[in-house]
């Protein structure tokens, strides 16, 4: 498969501030490659050399010419907090960055497309935030771009907008379209993304499959249960080959599959410990990123709710249960071993 | 799509975004008439008594010409670019065919469209308000070139000043500092003999020096030679339009 973009050894230094540290990167036709990272790791910058909007040193080429030279017909771009003219409606935005082109789309297509054919006579300050950075991604494709680059596409549109964004954006992959996108959002990124890169400090430290990532660098499904007796509740699960570890209020149980979980709730029962709840999830690149990049989240219990949270916003991987439905839990899953 | 194509593209959307900027449309067209009331109206020109004011009305168009000829493109131009930059739209332009040079031609035609029309409520209202003279016809279709030029000299010059200000506010503070004492040292409301000897020279450094003389030679003293004023002011122009579009930001 041919590459559309390619990065050898990319630095870039502002000052005595290395914001791009060697970067090697490699996006393949029609791939969809997802670039994470902390606020200031560099991703921002990655995209502008890619685009050609800041100097820096290394070799750079898409779709076989340096990032000044592309065609500017074969590309696209949404900036990180772009924002165009906030006096033209949505068509009048369309039409003009269509107009600047050798080529566009047809205006009430791309209306359509990003969901925005009700409101396309209002003006782009009218508009919702949502709506607003959907005009911008409509923007990015008036020349139906061969690579889009988008730099985070869905900060500030809600859930259910983001959602008709990513159906966008898996349409025009499908059509063969390369896309690279920064985000923050991991659901985001596992979801749309064929190959994910975390940049840390500059440096572009993992890439692979979302699925890779998560069996390298994840870890296993967790367990967590709140507690108010945690040691004594970790002993326990320990003592029957668990592993558990004690938080201030929880405990925090590794490797655990769903079949598992009675298991482990009949430990606690007959160790008569009470609890508040139980958190089950499986391991999600939120977890790769946090790992990675050596974040936490502050107080006690933090990679559980870190792992809750992640899959959450999958909303098909967490189970909770409270301690009064505990024992349904168990059933449910001896029946499930049945 | 040809580079004219793109150029209006880019005007009409700039088009579109001043027009519907109802303040800025106001004091763009407010500000002239204020002046002409001030100056032509309530002082009034006083030909025997020295002083400010002390030549006929119609010595003073140019002067009144020169406030937007001068002000609005260097603000408008220089906000622009600000704007344009805050909003990181010139990384987006950075990546479409539209050149730095076509990005600035199409906002010079809005201004000189802007100006044109603001040009023309001045001299109708030097004309209604003032006992200046109707200028020849020949004088009338002359101002054009020296307007055009004089809005693309400046539009140059606000392309520098928003490359170089950091902010808005700071274009604007800027575009005022210069603006001011070069409306009031170019020969427009201050004659040379109002000005100490050895300031004589430094006003020929102005280039809306070269405005001034010209539009005056064409509407207030027909006869008079206004062709090295036009041919400089054409070569300024040139000049500062050039320097202006590669002022223009690309990159970071």
């Amino acid at each position: 498969m041919d590459e559309a973009v390619v990065a050898a050894d990319v630095t870039k230094r502002y000052g005595e501030t290395v914001a791009l540290d060697g970067v090697d990167l490699s996006v393949a036709d029609g791939e969809v490659f997802g670039l994470i990272g902390p606020n200031g790791a560099g991703k921002t910058t990655l995209v502008r050399a890619l685009t050609g909007t800041t100097a820096v040193d290394g070799e750079i080429a898409v779709e076989g010419n340096a990032p000044t030279a592309v065609d500017p017909d074969r590309i696209g771009l949404l900036p990180q907090s772009f924002s165009p003219p906030a006096r033209l409606t949505a068509r009048e935005l369309i039409d003009y960055y269509g107009g600047l082109y050798e080529t566009a789309r047809e205006t009430d297509e791309i209306l359509s497309t990003v969901g925005l054919a009700e409101d396309a006579d209002s003006y782009y300050e009218t508009l919702s935030g949502g709506q607003q950075r959907r005009v911008c991604v409509g923007i990015a494709l008036v020349n139906d771009p061969d690579v889009l680059f988008l730099d985070e596409p869905t900060t500030g549109i809600d859930p259910a907008g983001r959602r008709s964004l990513w159906s966008v954006l898996e349409t025009l992959a499908d059509g063969g379209t390369t896309i690279l996108l920064t985000s923050h959002s991991m659901a985001e990124v596992q979801r749309l993304s064929d190959r994910v890169g975390l940049l840390q400090a500059g440096r572009l430290v993992a890439v692979g499959t979302p699925a890779e990532l998560i069996d390298t660098h994840g870890g296993g499904s967790r367990l967590v249960i709140d507690t108010d007796a945690a040691d004594a509740a970790a002993d326990a699960l320990a003592a029957e080959g668990f592993d558990a570890t004690a938080e201030p209020t929880s405990i925090i149980v590794e490797g655990v599959s769903p079949v598992d979980i009675g298991d482990a709730v009949a430990v606690l029962s007959a160790a008569d410990i009470a609890y508040d709840s139980l958190t089950w999830a499986e391991p999600s690149l939120e977890d790769v990123y946090l790992q990675l990049t050596g974040e936490t989240f502050e107080g006690a219990g933090a990679r559980g709710a870190a792992a809750t949270a992640t899959a959450a916003a999958d909303s098909t991987t967490t189970a909770v249960v409270d301690g009064d439905s505990a024992t349904q839990a168990e059933q449910a899953t001896q029946e499930g071993r049945q | 799509m040809s580079r004219a194509q793109r150029i209006r593209a880019e005007a009409t959307a700039a088009w579109h975004s001043f027009l519907r900027r109802r303040t800025a449309v106001f004091f763009t067209f407010f500000f002239p008439v204020l002046l002409v009331v001030i100056f032509g109206v309530l002082v009034r020109t006083q030909p025997t008594d020295g002083g400010l004011f002390a030549e006929p009305a119609g010595y003073y168009l140019p002067g009144y010409l020169a406030t937007v000829v001068l002000f609005t493109p260097l603000s408008r131009v220089g906000s622009e670019i600000a704007r344009h930059r805050d909003d990181n739209r010139f990384e987006k332009l950075a990546t479409t065919p539209l050149t730095r040079v076509e990005w600035l031609l199409a906002h010079t035609v809005v201004n000189v469209a802007i100006i044109g029309l603001a040009s023309l409520l001045i001299l109708g209202l030097v004309l209604l308000l003032t006992d200046a003279a109707v200028p020849p016809l020949s004088g009338l279709v002359l101002l054009i070139p020296f307007i055009v030029s004089a809005v693309v000299l400046f539009c140059g010059f606000g392309a520098l000043l928003g490359r170089l200000a950091d902010t808005q506010d700071g274009v604007i503070a800027a575009s005022n500092t210069i603006a001011l004492p070069l409306l009031f040292l170019s020969d427009t409301f201050i004659t040379l003999e109002q000005l100490p000897a050895w300031f004589g020279p430094l006003v020929a450094l102005s280039p809306l020096t070269y405005f001034a003389r010209g539009v005056r030679a064409v509407t207030y003293a027909p006869g008079d030679p206004y062709a090295t004023e036009l041919a400089v002011l054409a070569v300024l122009a040139v000049a500062f339009f050039v320097a202006g579009a590669y002022a223009i930001p690309r990159t970071d």
